[in-house]
């Protein structure tokens, strides 16, 4: 799920390879209040996974987003 | 074939005074480097104190007309959120200083989609018969709308004016304005507003500290509506035109913000670069954003003759709007 995070963080967003990494915060990574907006529609549009910018907004690293995202791919698959 | 409206000048104008981020940071407790990364805009123009919409409108209403080799006109139609004054409308002074004094001349309010809907007002009055000719013009000075210690809006908007000149002509004449595609979300219009002022929160009452006086902005939501809407209306735009996404050559959108113009790209599967953009040099300049930049793309040669062209805009109210055009052979005067 990292690398699916990294895809879109870095193909789609444009966002600077070399600041994608699990232990970036999620601002270090690129992810300001309007990346977050984008990343959400993203996620849901070409994904199906559905995570609100609110949400992405209180986690603090790239690796809490990943395993918010595993846990709504779950859900959504259940 | 049913007429169309066809564009047949197009003109712009900007205020004198140039605001650096560098000056805006100097209140702002922001960088230049959170300016530019956040919005994409360097530079903004700003009315002084006692320059107003209509001194906007008539320098670009002016253009327009020279564009166009002059000739008459029949309706006046600006497209503004900033008028001169909460009442007359702005229009028909603005036509008066235009020599235009007796035709009918109103504004159009429909914050940053005003370019957009007063193509449809100007197309209406062509296919109705009460205009061969009409001037559109999208003027705004939002600088005198904003609080210096928001940093969701001061760095954002700028001043500036558009016009164009549309006569009736042929569906397929370069220049005709394809089928236009409007709409509007009133559930959402407390998302873009100026709430003092108007009836709900008269002059005479007092108003209460909360910003009501300035322009307000939910940026984030807001951010998404206009991706989601403007990605929407500018797909019927082109299944309206019988276009496909790989005919257009340049994408013309309303310049909220250059994040806003990135993702929209990618929610339409086209580069993130690809949108044609000003808004380095000129902000957000609300209903005026189009035709500003429509004039700049011809000048510096981003825009052809022969260019077929998707314009959309999305803005308060909630309110979208978006159609095609083939680019004509315009002369646009530099200002």
């Amino acid at each position: 799920m990292f690398e699916l995070l990294k895809l879109v963080m870095v193909e789609v967003l444009l966002l600077d390879v070399d600041r994608v990494r699990p232990d970036a915060s999620r601002e270090d990574a690129g992810l300001d209040s309007l990346a977050v907006v984008e990343l959400s529609m993203v996620l849901s549009q070409r994904h199906g996974i559905e995570i609100t910018d609110d949400e992405l907004l209180e986690l603090d690293t790239v690796a809490q987003i990943v395993a918010l995202m595993e846990q709504r791919k779950r859900t959504a698959a259940a | 074939m049913t007429d169309r409206s066809v564009i047949c000048g197009l003109g712009y104008w900007l205020p004198d005074r140039v605001v650096t981020n560098t000056e805006l940071c100097e209140r702002l407790d922001v960088s230049e480097d959170w300016i530019e990364a956040r919005t994409g805009i360097s530079r903004r123009r700003w009315v002084e104190p006692g320059e107003a919409t209509s001194d906007l409108a008539v320098e670009a209403g002016r253009a327009a007309l020279k564009s166009a080799g002059g000739g008459p006109v029949d309706a006046v139609v600006l497209a503004t959120t900033t008028p001169d004054h909460r009442c007359p409308a702005t229009a028909p002074d603005v036509a008066a200083r235009l020599g235009l004094s007796g035709v009918a001349a109103f504004d159009v309010s429909a914050v940053c989609t005003g370019f957009v809907y007063g193509l449809a007002t100007a197309a209406g009055f062509i296919a109705a018969g009460l205009a061969e000719r009409v001037l559109l013009i999208a003027a705004e000075a939002f600088s005198t709308l904003l609080d210096p210690d928001d940093r969701t809006t001061w760095p954002i908007f700028g001043d500036g004016a558009g016009a164009v000149v549309l006569r009736r002509g042929r569906a397929d004449e370069p220049g005709a304005i394809g089928p236009l595609v409007l709409g509007s979300d009133g559930d959402r219009s407390e998302l873009i507003t100026v709430k003092a002022g108007g009836s709900r929160l008269p002059f005479r009452a007092p108003v209460p500290d909360d910003g009501s006086q300035y322009f307000q902005m939910r940026g984030r939501e807001v951010f998404r509506q206009s991706v989601e809407r403007m990605s929407a209306a500018a797909t019927e735009a082109l299944q309206a035109a019988g276009w496909q996404l790989g005919d257009v050559d340049r994408l013309v959108t309303h310049q909220a913000n250059a994040r806003v113009s990135a993702a929209l790209a990618t929610r339409l599967g086209l580069r993130r670069d690809a949108p044609t953009q000003n808004i380095a040099e000129v902000g957000n300049t609300a209903a005026a954003s189009i035709p500003v930049l429509l004039a700049q793309a011809v000048l510096n040669g981003t825009l052809e003759p022969g260019h077929r062209v998707l314009l959309a805009a999305f803005g308060g109210g909630l309110t979208w709007g978006a159609t095609t055009l083939t680019w004509p052979e315009l002369e646009v005067h530099d200002t």
